[in-house]
């Protein structure tokens, strides 16, 4: 179990991450998707700074936290004053900002 | 000790503009001390100088301002006799002027704004006495213009003031672009002459390009035919500042303006600053060829020519004029016109002394015409109107304001006692330039320039006294409650009369003191220095006869009344409708050229062209079109579906992985 295995499982986190984000349309599992690649990005953080012996990385995997937990409060919100206003979450419905 | 301090002759007022523009509003009188204390300042600072020079002193700074090229532009003073004499009557005129309106003004509610603009414009006025050079007197030139435009449109509310304001500014930029042609055909072939080396042509250490110096330095290297182009586009931009044929016609309208203003810009001030371009150059002008007349420089001719018709033009329009201060205005014209004539013929005769006899003209000129401007103020600020049929009778009433403007009036006619050497201001002056135009005529046998001046005159003393009559003497020709000036105005006027009065006897001095001039500068003018010049008694005396029997004319006229003027008067006689209507100009500059040619033919064709083919053709049908189907392609890029942006920020993503590994073989 060296650094390659958390690198492949943050790889992989990732990948499902942004597949999810292409090819979802339900603006909760777009936000779902994104909390997946920041976790990806928390999981390289954590590894390199094991494998490194530098904490570093770990406090900058908090802050990564701490401000997904914001990130996803902001995100939810707008999707409940989207919901109240539009009785809809589905994103392809909501493309009014455009030509 | 004093000409170390010679910037703050023009910084002085310059902050009095700026203090008066944002404080003036609060202080007394408009903050009306702050220009008059900046302006005594200057005057105080001029005076200082001219002992520390006089008898040959020359005070020159200079500091580089930007390069162009291998040509580097100067900011710098140059105080000559030139100079100096223009700076103390200028600086003591604006003053009197100043202290005057301080009760001229005192009832309207914009005074701060005025002060801080006549503050602006003497700024500007003695920044463009004080250049040593050509490029920083064309910008402190045009400052001077802009001040212009803003105080004849002071009132700006007046429609006519407002359209007297836009006629002078267009008029006198007519001139002004001619001005610059001329700085810039000087600036190439002042380069030209450096580049070359077979001229061994340098500009000395601690002198520039444009400077006066250098450019008199080059005069004969100068190609001659280019340098009577300069010239003449030169003397075009006085043209337009000094109001000469035929760019006369915004003086006369811009009496729209404050009378003080009319007293200080267009009358003692800023008109001269034309004459005081000729003289400035004047060896540039006494250089050029003589292919019209011979013995006679080109450039000189045109100047005599054009400033002694204007003398007699502008003469025969101030006969008919009613209004009080179009009456000055044309006087104005028909004086400058003097100076201008006494640049060209004596000029061309006299060599440098032509200057003298110009500037004592000026000087003397703005001494009476100030005067005569605030005593016309006077009677306005009395009587409420500018019409002077509707004056009369004044002199019981103000006997001030009409013993001094009697006294101008006698100044500006040109009344004194020959061979006794005892006379006005303008006597002295006037008689030299009438003598130098018959010495003109002597030596070229061209007496055309002479005979313009001797019926001038007569016009001159005929139209001053008339004005003067009609105003103070006979009955009052209306119910009008009128009285004297307070003591702020009478006392300018005083103190003017006595310089109208006395200021010729000192000609002997001021002719040799600002002959000297160029001299100074080490200019060699190669004018030939005319015999001593004897006149005959008839000449020496003509001057004076036509001004007396042009005040007889007035005094029998419109005094004693032997002649009925209603019947000449009238919309029948052709001669008086032509002057009436001031030749027809207004109807030529400003209907025909003004509106029909530039407006109808040339602004209507380049909107045709403006609209429908640029606009029309060039940008709708091939520009924009294009652009606009290009949009549309284009935008349909903006679905607004987030999934699709989402798709493209991880594709360029991928992209630039790609492309860092390619080029840097490692991530």
């Amino acid at each position: 179990m060296g650094l390659y295995s958390y690198l492949l499982i943050s790889i992989i986190i990732f990948t499902i991450g942004v597949y999810g984000i292409i090819t979802q349309r339900s603006g909760i599992k777009i936000l779902m998707c994104i909390e997946l690649l920041l976790n990806s990005a928390n999981l390289n953080l954590v590894a390199f700074s094991s494998f490194n012996g530098n904490a570093t990385g770990q406090v900058f995997a908090l802050f990564s936290i701490a401000i997904a937990a914001a990130e996803a409060a902001i995100g939810f919100a707008i999707l409940v004053a989207l919901f109240r206003l539009r009785d809809t979450i589905n994103l392809d419905n909501i493309n009014i900002l455009r030509w | 000790m004093f000409s170390d301090f010679a910037a703050l002759i023009v910084l002085l007022p310059v902050i009095a503009f700026v203090l008066t523009l944002f404080l003036g509003k609060k202080l007394p009188h408009g903050g009306a001390y702050l220009p008059i204390a900046a302006i005594a300042g200057s005057f105080i600072i001029s005076a200082g100088i001219f002992l520390e020079i006089y008898p040959e002193g020359i005070v020159q700074q200079s500091i580089p301002w930007f390069s162009s090229g291998s040509s580097t532009m100067n900011m710098g003073i140059l105080i000559d006799p030139l100079a100096i004499v223009m700076l103390l009557m200028v600086t003591f005129v604006s003053l009197l002027i100043h202290i005057y309106a301080v009760g001229y003004m005192s009832h309207d509610p914009a005074k701060s704004r005025y002060f801080a603009e006549t503050s602006l414009f003497t700024a500007a006025m003695l920044s463009v006495i004080l250049s040593d050079n050509i490029l920083q007197f064309f910008i402190s030139w045009e400052v001077v213009g802009v001040c212009s435009f803003l105080l004849i449109g002071f009132w700006y509310h007046k429609p006519s003031a407002a359209a007297a304001a836009k006629k002078a500014f267009l008029v006198t930029r007519i001139g002004d672009v001619l001005f610059l042609a001329g700085i810039v055909m000087l600036y190439v072939e002042l380069a030209r002459i450096i580049e070359n080396p077979a001229n061994a042509f340098e500009i000395g250490s601690g002198n520039f390009i444009l400077q006066f110096k250098t450019m008199f330095e080059a005069i004969p290297l100068i190609d001659k035919t280019q340098l009577t182009y300069i010239t003449l586009l030169f003397f075009g931009g006085a043209v337009g500042k000094s109001g000469q044929f035929p760019l006369h016609g915004w003086l006369p309208d811009a009496m729209e303006g404050p009378t003080t203003v009319s007293a200080l810009i267009h009358a003692a001030t800023m008109v001269t600053a034309g004459v005081y371009l000729v003289a400035r150059t004047f060896p540039m002008f006494a250089a050029t060829p003589d292919t019209i007349s011979h013995g006679v420089p080109d450039a000189l001719l045109v100047v005599a020519y054009i400033g002694g018709f204007t003398a007699l033009f502008a003469a025969t329009m101030g006969l008919v004029m009613n209004d009080i201060k179009r009456v000055l205005a044309y006087s104005t014209v028909s004086q400058l016109g003097y100076m201008m004539l006494a640049l060209g013929t004596a000029g061309a005769v006299l060599g440098s002394k032509a200057v003298g006899i110009s500037m004592f003209h000026l000087i003397s000129h703005a001494f009476f015409k100030a005067l005569l401007f605030l005593c016309a103020g006077s009677v306005i600020h009395a009587v409420g109107t500018n019409d002077i049929r509707e004056m009369g009778g004044l002199f019981s009433k103000m006997k001030i304001t009409a013993v001094t403007m009697f006294i101008a009036a006698l100044s500006l006619a040109g009344i004194g006692i020959p061979f006794l050497n005892i006379g006005t201001a303008g006597f002295f002056s006037k008689d030299m330039i009438i003598e130098g135009a018959f010495e003109y005529g002597e030596v070229t046998g061209d007496m055309i320039p002479y005979a313009f001046a001797v019926i001038a005159a007569l016009l001159t003393s005929i139209y001053i006294f008339r004005l003067w009559f009609m105003a103070f003497t006979g009955k009052p020709r209306s119910e009008r409650h009128s009285h004297e000036s307070p003591s702020v105005m009478t006392i300018p006027l005083m103190i003017l009369a006595v310089l109208a009065l006395f200021f010729g006897f000192s000609h002997t001095g001021f002719y040799g003191y600002v002959e000297s001039n160029f001299e100074l500068m080490g200019v060699d003018l190669g004018v030939h220095e005319g015999e001593p010049f004897h006149p005959s008694v008839i000449v020496i005396l003509l001057p004076v006869i036509v001004g007396v029997v042009g005040f007889l004319i007035a005094y029998l006229i419109y005094n004693k009344r032997i002649l009925d003027m209603s019947k000449i008067i009238s919309s029948q006689n052709p001669l008086y409708k032509l002057l009436y209507n001031r030749y027809y100009e207004p109807k030529i500059g400003a209907d025909l050229i003004g509106v029909k040619l530039t407006h109808d033919v040339a602004a209507q064709t380049g909107e045709f062209i403006d609209r429908k083919i640029i606009d029309g053709l060039v940008i709708d049908t091939i520009i924009s079109s294009t652009i606009f189907k290009i949009g549309e392609v284009i935008r349909k890029m903006q679905t607004g579906v987030v999934q699709n942006y989402a798709s493209i920020t991880i594709l360029g993503v991928a992209l630039l992985l790609v492309l860092l590994r390619l080029e840097f073989g490692g991530i």
